[in-house]
Protein backbone atom coordinates (compact mmCIF):
# COMPACT_ATOMS: atom_id res chain seq x y z
CA UNK A 1 0.00 0.00 0.00
CA UNK A 2 1.30 3.44 -0.83
CA UNK A 3 2.00 5.77 2.04
CA UNK A 4 0.92 9.38 1.90
CA UNK A 5 2.04 11.87 4.48
CA UNK A 6 -0.20 14.84 5.23
CA UNK A 7 1.44 18.01 6.53
CA UNK A 8 -1.46 20.31 7.27
CA UNK A 9 -2.26 22.49 10.27
CA UNK A 10 -6.04 22.48 10.12
CA UNK A 11 -7.22 19.54 12.25
CA UNK A 12 -10.52 19.03 10.39
CA UNK A 13 -8.84 18.84 6.99
CA UNK A 14 -6.15 16.61 8.42
CA UNK A 15 -8.67 14.16 9.78
CA UNK A 16 -11.03 14.15 6.80
CA UNK A 17 -8.23 13.93 4.28
CA UNK A 18 -6.73 10.94 6.11
CA UNK A 19 -10.11 9.24 6.08
CA UNK A 20 -10.61 9.95 2.42
CA UNK A 21 -7.16 8.73 1.42
CA UNK A 22 -7.70 5.55 3.39
CA UNK A 23 -11.00 4.85 1.65
CA UNK A 24 -9.19 5.42 -1.64
CA UNK A 25 -6.75 2.68 -0.74
CA UNK A 26 -3.75 4.63 0.51
CA UNK A 27 -2.09 4.52 3.87
CA UNK A 28 -2.35 8.02 5.28
CA UNK A 29 -0.33 9.54 8.06
CA UNK A 30 -0.90 13.07 9.31
CA UNK A 31 1.78 15.12 11.02
CA UNK A 32 0.59 16.70 14.27
CA UNK A 33 3.89 17.96 15.63
CA UNK A 34 5.35 20.56 13.32
CA UNK A 35 8.63 21.03 15.13
CA UNK A 36 10.55 18.25 13.42
CA UNK A 37 8.77 17.57 10.18
CA UNK A 38 11.85 16.58 8.13
CA UNK A 39 12.91 14.03 10.79
CA UNK A 40 9.46 12.54 10.88
CA UNK A 41 9.55 12.29 7.11
CA UNK A 42 12.73 10.26 7.31
CA UNK A 43 11.18 7.90 9.82
CA UNK A 44 7.88 7.45 8.02
CA UNK A 45 9.40 7.30 4.52
CA UNK A 46 6.24 8.17 2.58
CA UNK A 47 5.68 7.64 -1.13
CA UNK A 48 4.12 11.07 -1.43
CA UNK A 49 3.78 14.18 0.71
CA UNK A 50 0.84 16.60 0.72
CA UNK A 51 2.30 19.82 2.06
CA UNK A 52 0.41 22.90 3.21
CA UNK A 53 2.26 26.19 2.83
CA UNK A 54 0.85 27.95 5.87
CA UNK A 55 2.18 25.95 8.79
CA UNK A 56 2.47 27.14 12.38
CA UNK A 57 5.90 28.45 13.25
CA UNK A 58 7.43 28.03 9.83
CA UNK A 59 6.40 28.13 6.23
CA UNK A 60 6.04 25.25 3.85
CA UNK A 61 8.92 26.52 1.71
CA UNK A 62 11.55 25.80 4.32
CA UNK A 63 9.94 22.48 5.19
CA UNK A 64 10.02 21.51 1.53
CA UNK A 65 13.65 22.55 1.18
CA UNK A 66 14.62 20.62 4.34
CA UNK A 67 12.86 17.47 3.17
CA UNK A 68 14.37 17.79 -0.29
CA UNK A 69 17.83 17.99 1.21
CA UNK A 70 17.41 14.59 2.84
CA UNK A 71 15.31 12.53 0.50
CA UNK A 72 13.75 12.44 -2.93
CA UNK A 73 10.04 12.08 -2.36
CA UNK A 74 7.27 13.54 -4.50
CA UNK A 75 5.74 16.60 -2.87
CA UNK A 76 2.39 18.10 -3.76
CA UNK A 77 1.79 21.57 -2.39
CA UNK A 78 -1.75 22.07 -1.16
CA UNK A 79 -2.40 25.63 -0.20
CA UNK A 80 -4.84 28.49 -0.10
CA UNK A 81 -2.20 30.88 -1.40
CA UNK A 82 -2.79 31.05 -5.09
CA UNK A 83 -0.67 33.80 -6.56
CA UNK A 84 1.32 32.97 -9.65
CA UNK A 85 4.56 33.74 -7.82
CA UNK A 86 3.84 31.26 -5.05
CA UNK A 87 3.14 28.57 -7.58
CA UNK A 88 6.31 29.27 -9.51
CA UNK A 89 8.33 29.24 -6.32
CA UNK A 90 6.81 25.93 -5.24
CA UNK A 91 7.67 24.28 -8.52
CA UNK A 92 11.16 25.76 -8.48
CA UNK A 93 11.73 24.34 -5.03
CA UNK A 94 11.11 20.91 -6.44
CA UNK A 95 7.40 20.51 -5.77
CA UNK A 96 5.81 18.00 -8.11
CA UNK A 97 2.43 19.70 -8.23
CA UNK A 98 0.62 22.67 -6.79
CA UNK A 99 -3.04 22.49 -5.86
CA UNK A 100 -5.02 25.39 -4.46
CA UNK A 101 -7.70 25.15 -1.84
CA UNK A 102 -10.58 24.65 -1.98
CA UNK A 103 -9.91 21.77 -4.30
CA UNK A 104 -12.32 19.37 -5.90
CA UNK A 105 -11.82 16.01 -4.26
CA UNK A 106 -11.74 14.04 -7.55
CA UNK A 107 -9.16 16.52 -8.87
CA UNK A 108 -6.95 16.01 -5.84
CA UNK A 109 -7.19 12.25 -6.21
CA UNK A 110 -6.39 12.41 -9.89
CA UNK A 111 -3.35 14.62 -9.24
CA UNK A 112 -2.09 12.26 -6.54
CA UNK A 113 -2.41 9.36 -8.96
CA UNK A 114 -0.65 11.26 -11.72
CA UNK A 115 2.28 12.25 -9.52
CA UNK A 116 2.63 8.70 -8.17
CA UNK A 117 2.58 7.29 -11.69
CA UNK A 118 5.01 9.88 -13.01
CA UNK A 119 7.47 9.25 -10.22
CA UNK A 120 7.26 5.53 -10.83
CA UNK A 121 5.53 4.77 -7.57
CA UNK A 122 2.66 2.90 -9.15
CA UNK A 123 -0.72 4.16 -10.14
CA UNK A 124 -3.84 2.99 -11.82
CA UNK A 125 -3.94 -0.51 -13.17
CA UNK A 126 -4.19 -0.88 -16.92
CA UNK A 127 -6.55 -3.79 -16.68
CA UNK A 128 -9.66 -3.71 -14.58
CA UNK A 129 -11.20 -7.02 -13.61
CA UNK A 130 -14.56 -7.39 -11.88
CA UNK A 131 -17.82 -9.31 -12.14
CA UNK A 132 -16.29 -11.67 -14.69
CA UNK A 133 -15.32 -8.85 -17.07
CA UNK A 134 -11.82 -7.84 -18.12
CA UNK A 135 -11.48 -4.24 -19.24
CA UNK A 136 -8.27 -3.06 -20.90
CA UNK A 137 -8.26 0.65 -20.12
CA UNK A 138 -5.39 1.56 -22.42
CA UNK A 139 -6.40 -0.66 -25.33
CA UNK A 140 -10.07 0.13 -24.97
CA UNK A 141 -11.25 -3.44 -25.24
CA UNK A 142 -13.51 -5.62 -23.17
CA UNK A 143 -12.80 -9.32 -22.76
CA UNK A 144 -15.39 -11.87 -21.68
CA UNK A 145 -14.64 -15.57 -21.82
CA UNK A 146 -12.19 -15.28 -24.69
CA UNK A 147 -14.38 -12.92 -26.72
CA UNK A 148 -13.44 -9.26 -27.13
CA UNK A 149 -15.29 -6.11 -28.09
CA UNK A 150 -14.01 -2.61 -28.76
CA UNK A 151 -15.52 0.17 -26.68
CA UNK A 152 -15.62 3.92 -27.16
CA UNK A 153 -14.12 6.35 -24.65
CA UNK A 154 -17.49 7.06 -23.05
CA UNK A 155 -18.40 3.38 -22.83
CA UNK A 156 -15.09 2.52 -21.20
CA UNK A 157 -15.57 5.13 -18.51
CA UNK A 158 -19.16 4.07 -17.84
CA UNK A 159 -18.22 0.42 -17.59
CA UNK A 160 -15.12 1.14 -15.51
CA UNK A 161 -17.19 3.12 -13.05
CA UNK A 162 -19.72 0.28 -12.74
CA UNK A 163 -16.97 -2.32 -12.43
CA UNK A 164 -15.18 -0.42 -9.68
CA UNK A 165 -18.36 -0.58 -7.66
CA UNK A 166 -19.33 -4.08 -8.77
CA UNK A 167 -22.59 -5.21 -7.22
CA UNK A 168 -23.44 -1.76 -5.92
CA UNK A 169 -26.11 0.50 -7.35
CA UNK A 170 -24.51 3.45 -9.12
CA UNK A 171 -26.81 6.42 -9.61
CA UNK A 172 -27.02 8.21 -12.95
CA UNK A 173 -25.79 11.36 -11.28
CA UNK A 174 -22.70 9.53 -9.98
CA UNK A 175 -22.01 8.18 -13.47
CA UNK A 176 -22.31 11.64 -14.97
CA UNK A 177 -19.99 13.02 -12.28
CA UNK A 178 -17.38 10.39 -13.01
CA UNK A 179 -17.53 11.02 -16.74
CA UNK A 180 -17.17 14.75 -16.22
CA UNK A 181 -14.16 14.10 -14.01
CA UNK A 182 -12.66 12.44 -17.08
CA UNK A 183 -13.52 15.41 -19.28
CA UNK A 184 -16.43 13.74 -20.97
CA UNK A 185 -19.21 16.28 -20.71
CA UNK A 186 -22.39 14.31 -21.22
CA UNK A 187 -25.90 15.13 -20.17
CA UNK A 188 -28.71 12.87 -19.07
CA UNK A 189 -29.86 12.00 -22.60
CA UNK A 190 -26.40 11.22 -23.90
CA UNK A 191 -25.85 8.92 -20.94
CA UNK A 192 -28.97 6.96 -21.90
CA UNK A 193 -27.76 6.67 -25.49
CA UNK A 194 -24.31 5.49 -24.39
CA UNK A 195 -25.85 3.04 -21.96
CA UNK A 196 -27.99 1.50 -24.70
CA UNK A 197 -24.94 1.12 -26.97
CA UNK A 198 -22.90 -0.42 -24.17
CA UNK A 199 -25.68 -2.89 -23.45
CA UNK A 200 -25.90 -3.85 -27.12
CA UNK A 201 -22.16 -4.55 -27.18
CA UNK A 202 -22.42 -6.60 -24.00
CA UNK A 203 -25.35 -8.50 -25.50
CA UNK A 204 -23.14 -9.42 -28.48
CA UNK A 205 -20.75 -10.98 -26.00
CA UNK A 206 -23.61 -13.00 -24.56
CA UNK A 207 -24.17 -10.79 -21.52
CA UNK A 208 -27.57 -9.36 -22.25
CA UNK A 209 -28.75 -8.53 -18.72
CA UNK A 210 -25.38 -7.74 -17.36
CA UNK A 211 -26.22 -4.15 -16.42
CA UNK A 212 -29.49 -3.97 -14.58
CA UNK A 213 -31.58 -0.82 -14.36
CA UNK A 214 -32.79 -0.19 -10.85
CA UNK A 215 -35.72 2.11 -11.38
CA UNK A 216 -35.32 5.38 -9.54
CA UNK A 217 -31.94 4.36 -8.15
CA UNK A 218 -29.50 3.80 -10.97
CA UNK A 219 -27.56 0.97 -12.53
CA UNK A 220 -26.09 -2.18 -11.11
CA UNK A 221 -23.53 -4.52 -12.61
CA UNK B 1 -4.28 84.00 -21.09
CA UNK B 2 -5.01 86.35 -23.93
CA UNK B 3 -3.92 89.98 -24.09
CA UNK B 4 -7.49 91.24 -23.71
CA UNK B 5 -7.94 89.14 -20.55
CA UNK B 6 -4.71 90.59 -19.26
CA UNK B 7 -5.91 94.12 -20.06
CA UNK B 8 -9.26 93.63 -18.42
CA UNK B 9 -7.44 92.47 -15.28
CA UNK B 10 -5.50 95.77 -15.24
CA UNK B 11 -8.34 98.01 -16.37
CA UNK B 12 -8.64 99.73 -12.98
CA UNK B 13 -4.93 100.54 -12.96
CA UNK B 14 -5.03 101.85 -16.55
CA UNK B 15 -8.02 104.08 -15.87
CA UNK B 16 -6.31 105.43 -12.76
CA UNK B 17 -3.18 106.25 -14.77
CA UNK B 18 -5.19 107.94 -17.53
CA UNK B 19 -7.06 110.00 -14.95
CA UNK B 20 -3.78 111.10 -13.33
CA UNK B 21 -2.34 111.97 -16.74
CA UNK B 22 -5.51 113.93 -17.63
CA UNK B 23 -5.32 115.80 -14.29
CA UNK B 24 -1.64 116.64 -14.82
CA UNK B 25 -2.33 117.85 -18.38
CA UNK B 26 -5.07 120.15 -17.11
CA UNK B 27 -2.71 121.48 -14.42
CA UNK B 28 0.11 122.05 -16.93
CA UNK B 29 -2.29 123.78 -19.34
CA UNK B 30 -3.44 126.03 -16.52
CA UNK B 31 0.18 126.81 -15.69
CA UNK B 32 0.67 127.99 -19.29
CA UNK B 33 2.57 125.08 -20.81
CA UNK B 34 2.22 124.91 -24.56
CA UNK B 35 -0.32 122.29 -25.78
CA UNK B 36 2.30 120.85 -28.22
CA UNK B 37 4.68 120.03 -25.35
CA UNK B 38 1.86 118.42 -23.38
CA UNK B 39 0.89 116.30 -26.41
CA UNK B 40 4.51 115.18 -26.85
CA UNK B 41 4.84 114.32 -23.16
CA UNK B 42 1.58 112.46 -23.36
CA UNK B 43 2.63 110.40 -26.35
CA UNK B 44 5.93 109.44 -24.72
CA UNK B 45 4.18 108.51 -21.50
CA UNK B 46 1.64 106.41 -23.39
CA UNK B 47 4.34 104.54 -25.32
CA UNK B 48 6.35 103.82 -22.18
CA UNK B 49 3.27 102.55 -20.37
CA UNK B 50 2.24 100.41 -23.31
CA UNK B 51 5.69 98.93 -23.57
CA UNK B 52 5.72 98.15 -19.85
CA UNK B 53 2.31 96.50 -20.13
CA UNK B 54 3.38 94.30 -23.02
CA UNK B 55 6.51 93.31 -21.15
CA UNK B 56 4.54 92.36 -18.09
CA UNK B 57 2.11 90.40 -20.20
CA UNK B 58 4.97 88.46 -21.73
CA UNK B 59 6.42 87.71 -18.33
CA UNK B 60 3.08 86.53 -16.95
CA UNK B 61 2.50 84.34 -19.93
CA UNK B 62 5.88 82.65 -19.84
CA UNK B 63 5.50 82.07 -16.09
CA UNK B 64 2.13 80.42 -16.65
CA UNK B 65 3.57 78.31 -19.47
CA UNK B 66 6.39 77.21 -17.18
CA UNK B 67 3.96 76.16 -14.43
CA UNK B 68 1.78 74.41 -16.98
CA UNK B 69 4.78 72.43 -18.21
CA UNK B 70 5.66 71.38 -14.66
CA UNK B 71 2.09 70.18 -14.13
CA UNK B 72 2.08 68.32 -17.41
CA UNK B 73 5.25 66.52 -16.44
CA UNK B 74 3.84 65.33 -13.14
CA UNK B 75 2.44 61.86 -12.74
CA UNK B 76 0.49 62.71 -9.62
CA UNK B 77 -0.96 66.15 -10.32
CA UNK B 78 -1.80 66.80 -6.70
CA UNK B 79 1.90 67.03 -5.89
CA UNK B 80 2.12 70.21 -7.99
CA UNK B 81 2.70 72.58 -5.09
CA UNK B 82 5.72 70.55 -4.01
CA UNK B 83 7.33 70.63 -7.43
CA UNK B 84 6.50 74.08 -8.82
CA UNK B 85 9.39 76.61 -9.17
CA UNK B 86 9.59 79.06 -6.31
CA UNK B 87 7.79 82.40 -6.73
CA UNK B 88 9.61 85.72 -7.04
CA UNK B 89 7.25 88.40 -5.82
CA UNK B 90 6.17 88.78 -2.26
CA UNK B 91 2.47 88.52 -3.08
CA UNK B 92 2.97 85.43 -5.18
CA UNK B 93 5.02 83.92 -2.36
CA UNK B 94 2.11 84.28 0.03
CA UNK B 95 -0.32 82.75 -2.44
CA UNK B 96 2.11 79.94 -3.02
CA UNK B 97 2.43 79.25 0.69
CA UNK B 98 -1.35 79.04 0.94
CA UNK B 99 -1.53 76.63 -1.97
CA UNK B 100 1.17 74.51 -0.41
CA UNK B 101 -0.69 74.26 2.86
CA UNK B 102 -3.85 73.21 1.05
CA UNK B 103 -1.83 70.78 -1.06
CA UNK B 104 -0.17 69.23 1.96
CA UNK B 105 -3.45 68.61 3.64
CA UNK B 106 -4.76 66.98 0.47
CA UNK B 107 -1.61 64.90 0.02
CA UNK B 108 -1.92 63.52 3.49
CA UNK B 109 -5.64 62.82 2.95
CA UNK B 110 -4.81 61.01 -0.30
CA UNK B 111 -2.05 58.97 1.27
CA UNK B 112 -4.31 58.07 4.22
CA UNK B 113 -6.95 56.89 1.76
CA UNK B 114 -4.36 54.92 -0.18
CA UNK B 115 -3.05 53.27 2.94
CA UNK B 116 -6.49 52.33 4.17
CA UNK B 117 -7.39 51.00 0.74
CA UNK B 118 -4.24 48.94 0.66
CA UNK B 119 -4.86 47.63 4.15
CA UNK B 120 -8.41 46.75 3.20
CA UNK B 121 -7.22 44.93 0.11
CA UNK B 122 -4.68 43.02 2.15
CA UNK B 123 -7.36 42.14 4.66
CA UNK B 124 -9.70 40.92 1.91
CA UNK B 125 -6.91 38.82 0.45
CA UNK B 126 -5.96 37.25 3.76
CA UNK B 127 -9.61 36.74 4.60
CA UNK B 128 -10.12 34.93 1.32
CA UNK B 129 -7.20 32.68 2.12
CA UNK B 130 -8.58 32.02 5.60
CA UNK B 131 -12.04 31.14 4.37
CA UNK B 132 -10.63 28.65 1.91
CA UNK B 133 -9.58 26.30 4.69
CA UNK B 134 -13.09 25.78 6.10
CA UNK B 135 -14.49 25.47 2.57
CA UNK B 136 -11.95 22.76 1.85
CA UNK B 137 -12.78 21.02 5.11
CA UNK B 138 -16.50 21.18 4.28
CA UNK B 139 -15.81 19.71 0.85
CA UNK B 140 -13.91 16.85 2.42
CA UNK B 141 -16.70 16.22 4.91
CA UNK B 142 -19.20 16.20 2.04
CA UNK B 143 -17.25 13.34 0.56
CA UNK B 144 -18.39 11.12 3.42
CA UNK B 145 -22.04 11.90 2.68
CA UNK B 146 -24.09 10.01 0.14
CA UNK B 147 -26.40 10.86 -2.72
CA UNK B 148 -28.56 13.92 -3.11
CA UNK B 149 -27.52 15.74 0.05
CA UNK B 150 -23.88 15.59 -0.99
CA UNK B 151 -24.61 16.87 -4.46
CA UNK B 152 -26.67 19.76 -3.16
CA UNK B 153 -24.13 20.70 -0.51
CA UNK B 154 -21.32 20.55 -3.03
CA UNK B 155 -23.28 22.86 -5.32
CA UNK B 156 -23.77 25.31 -2.44
CA UNK B 157 -20.09 25.13 -1.56
CA UNK B 158 -19.24 25.84 -5.17
CA UNK B 159 -21.47 28.91 -4.96
CA UNK B 160 -19.68 30.11 -1.83
CA UNK B 161 -16.38 29.51 -3.53
CA UNK B 162 -17.50 31.48 -6.58
CA UNK B 163 -18.41 34.48 -4.42
CA UNK B 164 -15.12 34.26 -2.56
CA UNK B 165 -13.20 34.08 -5.84
CA UNK B 166 -14.95 37.18 -7.12
CA UNK B 167 -14.03 39.08 -3.96
CA UNK B 168 -10.42 38.03 -4.35
CA UNK B 169 -10.20 38.96 -7.98
CA UNK B 170 -11.94 42.26 -7.33
CA UNK B 171 -9.26 43.08 -4.79
CA UNK B 172 -6.58 41.93 -7.19
CA UNK B 173 -7.87 43.83 -10.18
CA UNK B 174 -7.04 47.04 -8.30
CA UNK B 175 -3.30 46.41 -8.39
CA UNK B 176 -2.76 43.58 -10.81
CA UNK B 177 0.99 43.88 -11.36
CA UNK B 178 1.49 42.00 -8.11
CA UNK B 179 0.52 38.64 -9.37
CA UNK B 180 -0.04 37.52 -12.80
CA UNK B 181 2.28 35.57 -14.91
CA UNK B 182 1.85 35.18 -18.65
CA UNK B 183 2.82 31.71 -19.76
CA UNK B 184 2.29 29.48 -22.72
CA UNK B 185 -0.73 27.40 -21.76
CA UNK B 186 -2.77 24.77 -23.58
CA UNK B 187 -6.23 26.20 -24.18
CA UNK B 188 -7.84 22.81 -23.60
CA UNK B 189 -6.45 22.63 -20.08
CA UNK B 190 -7.79 26.09 -19.25
CA UNK B 191 -11.24 25.11 -20.43
CA UNK B 192 -11.10 21.76 -18.62
CA UNK B 193 -10.08 23.44 -15.36
CA UNK B 194 -12.85 26.03 -15.62
CA UNK B 195 -15.42 23.32 -16.34
CA UNK B 196 -14.13 21.23 -13.48
CA UNK B 197 -14.58 24.09 -11.05
CA UNK B 198 -18.18 24.47 -12.11
CA UNK B 199 -19.00 20.84 -12.68
CA UNK B 200 -21.62 20.63 -9.94
CA UNK B 201 -23.39 23.74 -11.19
CA UNK B 202 -23.37 22.65 -14.83
CA UNK B 203 -24.58 19.11 -14.14
CA UNK B 204 -27.24 20.33 -11.76
CA UNK B 205 -28.65 22.53 -14.48
CA UNK B 206 -28.46 19.65 -16.95
CA UNK B 207 -26.39 21.64 -19.40
CA UNK B 208 -25.09 19.97 -22.53
CA UNK B 209 -21.51 21.00 -22.96
CA UNK B 210 -19.51 20.78 -26.14
CA UNK B 211 -15.86 21.53 -26.65
CA UNK B 212 -14.43 21.87 -30.15
CA UNK B 213 -10.93 22.29 -31.60
CA UNK B 214 -9.28 23.35 -28.39
CA UNK B 215 -5.84 21.95 -29.27
CA UNK B 216 -4.12 25.31 -29.30
CA UNK B 217 -1.73 27.11 -27.04
CA UNK B 218 -2.30 30.60 -25.77
CA UNK B 219 -0.21 33.11 -23.86
CA UNK B 220 -1.99 34.07 -20.70
CA UNK B 221 -2.13 33.75 -16.94
CA UNK B 222 -3.72 30.44 -16.09
CA UNK B 223 -5.55 31.39 -12.96
CA UNK B 224 -6.98 34.61 -14.30
CA UNK B 225 -8.09 33.03 -17.55
CA UNK B 226 -9.75 30.17 -15.68
CA UNK B 227 -11.54 32.69 -13.49
CA UNK B 228 -12.82 34.57 -16.56
CA UNK B 229 -14.02 31.36 -18.22
CA UNK B 230 -15.66 30.35 -14.96
CA UNK B 231 -17.63 33.59 -14.85
CA UNK B 232 -18.88 32.93 -18.37
CA UNK B 233 -19.93 29.38 -17.48
CA UNK B 234 -21.73 30.69 -14.41
CA UNK B 235 -23.58 33.26 -16.49
CA UNK B 236 -24.55 30.69 -19.10
CA UNK B 237 -25.87 28.41 -16.36
CA UNK B 238 -27.77 31.15 -14.61
CA UNK B 239 -29.43 32.57 -17.72
CA UNK B 240 -30.14 29.23 -19.36
CA UNK B 241 -33.07 28.24 -21.53
CA UNK B 242 -35.24 25.12 -21.35
CA UNK B 243 -32.76 22.80 -23.08
CA UNK B 244 -29.48 24.52 -22.33
CA UNK B 245 -26.18 24.00 -24.08
CA UNK B 246 -22.80 25.71 -23.97
CA UNK B 247 -20.28 25.39 -26.77
CA UNK B 248 -16.63 26.25 -26.27
CA UNK B 249 -14.82 26.49 -29.54
CA UNK B 250 -11.47 27.84 -30.66
CA UNK B 251 -10.90 29.75 -33.90
CA UNK B 252 -7.84 31.08 -35.68
CA UNK B 253 -7.53 34.76 -36.43
CA UNK B 254 -4.21 35.30 -38.13
CA UNK B 255 -1.67 34.27 -35.52
CA UNK B 256 -4.11 34.87 -32.72
CA UNK B 257 -6.38 32.31 -31.08
CA UNK B 258 -9.97 33.13 -30.36
CA UNK B 259 -12.16 31.29 -27.91
CA UNK B 260 -15.86 31.36 -28.54
CA UNK B 261 -18.17 30.67 -25.60
CA UNK B 262 -21.66 30.32 -26.98
CA UNK B 263 -24.88 29.42 -25.20
CA UNK B 264 -28.54 29.21 -26.13
CA UNK B 265 -29.69 31.04 -23.03
CA UNK B 266 -32.27 33.78 -22.63
CA UNK B 267 -29.90 36.38 -24.04
CA UNK B 268 -29.43 40.04 -23.22
CA UNK B 269 -31.81 42.80 -24.42
CA UNK B 270 -30.04 44.79 -27.13
CA UNK B 271 -30.37 48.11 -25.31
CA UNK B 272 -28.59 46.65 -22.28
CA UNK B 273 -25.79 44.93 -24.18
CA UNK B 274 -23.50 47.94 -24.09
CA UNK B 275 -23.80 48.20 -20.33
CA UNK B 276 -23.47 44.59 -19.16
CA UNK B 277 -19.77 45.03 -18.42
CA UNK B 278 -20.34 48.04 -16.20
CA UNK B 279 -19.66 47.61 -12.53
CA UNK B 280 -22.80 46.68 -10.63
CA UNK B 281 -25.04 46.53 -13.69
CA UNK B 282 -27.61 43.77 -13.25
CA UNK B 283 -30.07 44.37 -16.09
CA UNK B 284 -33.62 43.08 -16.45
CA UNK B 285 -32.50 39.43 -16.46
CA UNK B 286 -30.43 39.84 -13.34
CA UNK B 287 -33.22 41.61 -11.52
CA UNK B 288 -35.95 39.20 -12.54
CA UNK B 289 -33.93 36.10 -11.61
CA UNK B 290 -32.12 37.47 -8.60
CA UNK B 291 -28.70 36.51 -7.41
CA UNK B 292 -26.94 38.75 -9.87
CA UNK B 293 -24.11 40.80 -8.42
CA UNK B 294 -23.29 42.82 -11.50
CA UNK B 295 -19.65 42.05 -10.90
CA UNK B 296 -18.94 39.00 -13.06
CA UNK B 297 -18.68 40.58 -16.48
CA UNK B 298 -17.19 43.76 -15.07
CA UNK B 299 -14.34 41.72 -13.62
CA UNK B 300 -14.02 39.66 -16.80
CA UNK B 301 -13.54 42.74 -18.90
CA UNK B 302 -11.16 44.32 -16.45
CA UNK B 303 -8.99 41.22 -16.05
CA UNK B 304 -9.02 40.60 -19.80
CA UNK B 305 -7.74 44.14 -20.20
CA UNK B 306 -4.68 43.30 -18.08
CA UNK B 307 -4.15 40.03 -19.90
CA UNK B 308 -4.51 41.83 -23.25
CA UNK B 309 -7.35 39.55 -24.19
CA UNK B 310 -9.89 41.21 -26.41
CA UNK B 311 -13.28 40.68 -24.79
CA UNK B 312 -16.41 41.05 -26.86
CA UNK B 313 -19.94 40.01 -26.14
CA UNK B 314 -22.89 39.67 -28.48
CA UNK B 315 -26.35 38.47 -27.80
CA UNK B 316 -29.83 38.16 -29.14
CA UNK B 317 -32.74 38.04 -26.76
CA UNK B 318 -34.28 34.59 -26.67
CA UNK B 319 -31.55 33.03 -28.84
CA UNK B 320 -28.40 33.09 -26.77
CA UNK B 321 -25.23 34.89 -25.89
CA UNK B 322 -21.77 34.59 -27.41
CA UNK B 323 -18.58 35.79 -25.82
CA UNK B 324 -15.48 36.03 -27.95
CA UNK B 325 -12.10 36.07 -26.25
CA UNK B 326 -9.20 36.92 -28.53
CA UNK B 327 -5.94 35.89 -26.95
CA UNK B 328 -2.88 37.97 -27.83
CA UNK B 329 -0.25 36.57 -30.16
CA UNK B 330 3.08 36.18 -28.42
CA UNK B 331 4.83 38.94 -30.28
CA UNK B 332 2.07 41.42 -29.49
CA UNK B 333 2.37 41.02 -25.76
CA UNK B 334 3.82 44.06 -24.10
CA UNK B 335 3.93 42.80 -20.53
CA UNK B 336 5.56 39.48 -21.16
Amino acid sequence: MQKIMIIEDDPVIRQELSLLLETEGYQAWAVTDFASVPDQTMVYAPDLILLDLGLPGQDGWSVCAAIRKRMQVPIIFVTSRDSAMDELRALNLGGDDYITKPYNIPVLMARIKTVLRRTGKGGEAEILEACGLRLHLTRGTLEVQGQTAELTRNEIQILACLMKRCGEIVSRADLIDTLWDNQIYIDDNTLSVNMTRLRTKLAHLGLSDCIRTRRGLGYQL
Amino acid sequence: MTFSEFLSDRMEQIIRKLATAGGSAFFLLACGTQPGVILLLFTILLLVQLFALILEFQRCRSRLAELEAVLQGLDQKYLFAECAPLPRTCYEKRLFALMRRAGRSMTSAVSDAQTSQKEYREYVESWVHEIKTPITAARLICQTLEGEARRKLLAELTQIDAHVQRALFYARAESPEKDFLIQKTPLASLVAAAIQEHQALLIQNNIRLETKDLEHEVYTDRKWAIFVLGQLLQNSSRYRSETPFIILEALHLGNQIQLLVRDNGIGIPSHELARVCQRGFTGTNGRSRGGSTGMGLYLCQKLCGFLEIDFSISSEEGTGTTVLLTFPAKKNLTKL
